[in-house]
């Protein structure tokens, strides 16, 4: 009898020894260990040296998100998605430094901001460039961008966990760029572990959760943020 | 005289698989759950009522299961004077914003700020949507023991040792009533149970369904619960 170790020999012995247990229909127990064994000593290195042979994975962010139920602000809010936003790529590094994760959440950024803001203003008008927001007749300018993206891997931080912290810098101007409001938001997602089946599908749900909180928090907080709040107040009357 | 041997070998064996498999079913219903109610208001549900059950998510330490707030709705859903449960995401998506983890109201008081808003109103009349559940909890496993080994090699393999653990869940529910949005009561779920692993060739998994008998109890006191019982 061979004891299941890491070296080579081994290793051969076990898939041998596999693909026999198969053929002659082994009690499936003997087969669960003999998987266990399998893929703790060759399938997980085998993966490891795939992963590592092959470079980053990037991870292009999908998700659904519901339009919030609040109703609209009586006015035409014009929507500028900066060339930042819209390709925003997040990088993540291994402790060597090398790129282990390329986070791709522009397009999702621009979904969700275009199921939001139509819910929260009686119009929105998308931008190509702020400068046209006179011409098309917006009562403001509403300039959205992530200011840092933070990903939180469960191997990094010995959490069952994937999670994700977001911080945005959102800007309201006037249609000729006059300041109204210039503000912080932080959004954060998390996914546990065993919902998952890869860490690409444990980074896209945290952030998916972090962009959904980021929803729920920008829909209700927006007419709280001082300055917009007094900008409103005679708009409202 | 060989093949009587081999035949007794056989019934002995036989008898010890069974002794074994009877001994493991009766580590297998080792849980203990304790149920506690406290009730605030009356309480009862007319046809074409449903409830909602959500699961806390506020804490930074642990999150409610979604996989436990189903077995609860599940479970309340079925059998005798089964009870619509709305599933949560369909819920939580239909009244988005409102009850996100950051958003969600924390007290039966907010839920009437809530209910000012003619969007959540509606909503919740569409859903029929009389009772709100938070379920709140976690299960928690402890003192893990033992060890096994296995090996294998041409001729076969195999197992050998023991493991053992305990898990302990902790669930708590409080009832608001939306129609007078009042909490209503509190019913308390607290399991516990030993798992254990012997292992002679083959590794035997006698588990203690502790969350799954946590779910069960919970969901049948809600429902007696909800029904003014």
């Amino acid at each position: 009898m061979t004891t299941v170790s890491g070296n080579d020999s081994d290793k051969t012995n076990i898939k041998a020894t596999m693909e026999q247990a198969v053929r002659s229909e082994i009690k499936p127990g003997i087969l669960s260990s003999l998987w266990h064994y399998a893929r703790t000593f060759v399938l997980l290195p085998l993966g490891a040296l795939t992963l590592g042979a092959c470079g980053a994975s990037t991870v292009t962010v999908e998700g659904s998100y519901p339009s919030p139920n609040i109703p609209p602000l009586p006015m035409t809010l014009g929507v500028y998605y900066s060339d930042a936003l819209r390709n925003h790529v997040y990088t993540e590094r291994t402790d060597a430094g090398k790129d282990e994760y390329l986070v791709n959440s522009g397009a999702s950024h621009v979904e969700l901001f275009n199921t939001v803001l139509p819910a929260m203003f009686q119009q929105v008008v998308v931008l190509n460039d702020p400068a046209m927001a006179n011409e098309r007749g917006v009562d403001a300018v509403f300039i959205p961008n992530i200011d840092e993206f933070q990903l939180g891997m469960p191997q990094k931080t010995r959490l069952d966990a994937y999670e994700v912290w977001v911080k945005y810098n959102m800007r309201l101007t006037a249609p000729d760029g006059g300041y109204i409001a210039d503000w912080v938001m932080t959004a954060y997602g998390k996914t546990g572990q065993e919902t998952f089946g890869s860490a690409e599908g444990g980074i896209n749900d945290a952030s998916v959760a972090a962009m959904r909180d980021l929803a729920s928090n920008f829909s209700i907080s927006f007419t709280n943020v001082p300055e917009i709040r007094d900008w409103l107040q005679p708009r409202l009357q | 005289m060989r093949a009587k041997i081999t035949m007794a070998g056989l019934a002995r064996t036989g008898i010890y698989l069974i002794a074994m498999l009877a001994g493991g079913l009766a580590l297998v219903a080792c849980t203990t759950t304790t149920i506690d109610e406290f009730r605030q208001g009356d309480t009862g549900i007319n046809t074409g009522e449903s409830i909602v059950i959500l699961g806390r998510r506020q804490g930074a330490a642990y999150e409610t299961r979604e996989e436990f707030v189903q077995c609860v709705g599940e479970r309340m859903g079925r059998g005798n004077g089964a009870i619509t449960v709305v599933p949560e995401q369909i819920f939580v998506d239909a009244l988005f914003p409102w009850f996100e983890p950051r958003t969600a109201p924390m007290r039966s008081e907010d839920l009437q700020q809530l209910m000012a808003q003619p969007l959540v109103t509606d909503k919740m009349a569409e859903f029929g949507v009389r009772y709100i559940v938070w379920l709140d909890g976690q299960t928690e496993t402890t003192n893990r023991m033992g060890s096994i080994s296995c090996a294998v090699g041409p001729g076969g393999g195999g197992c050998f040792g023991f493991g053992s653990w305990e898990d302990a869940s902790n669930f708590e529910a409080r009832v608001w009533d939306v129609s007078s949005h009042t909490a209503v009561g509190t019913i308390s779920a607290d399991a516990s149970g030993q798992s254990y692993v012997p292992a002679v060739f083959v590794p035997i998994p006698l588990i203690a369904r502790v969350e799954a008998n946590a779910c069960n109890s919970l969901a049948d006191q809600l429902k007696l619960f909800v029904q003014g019982s």
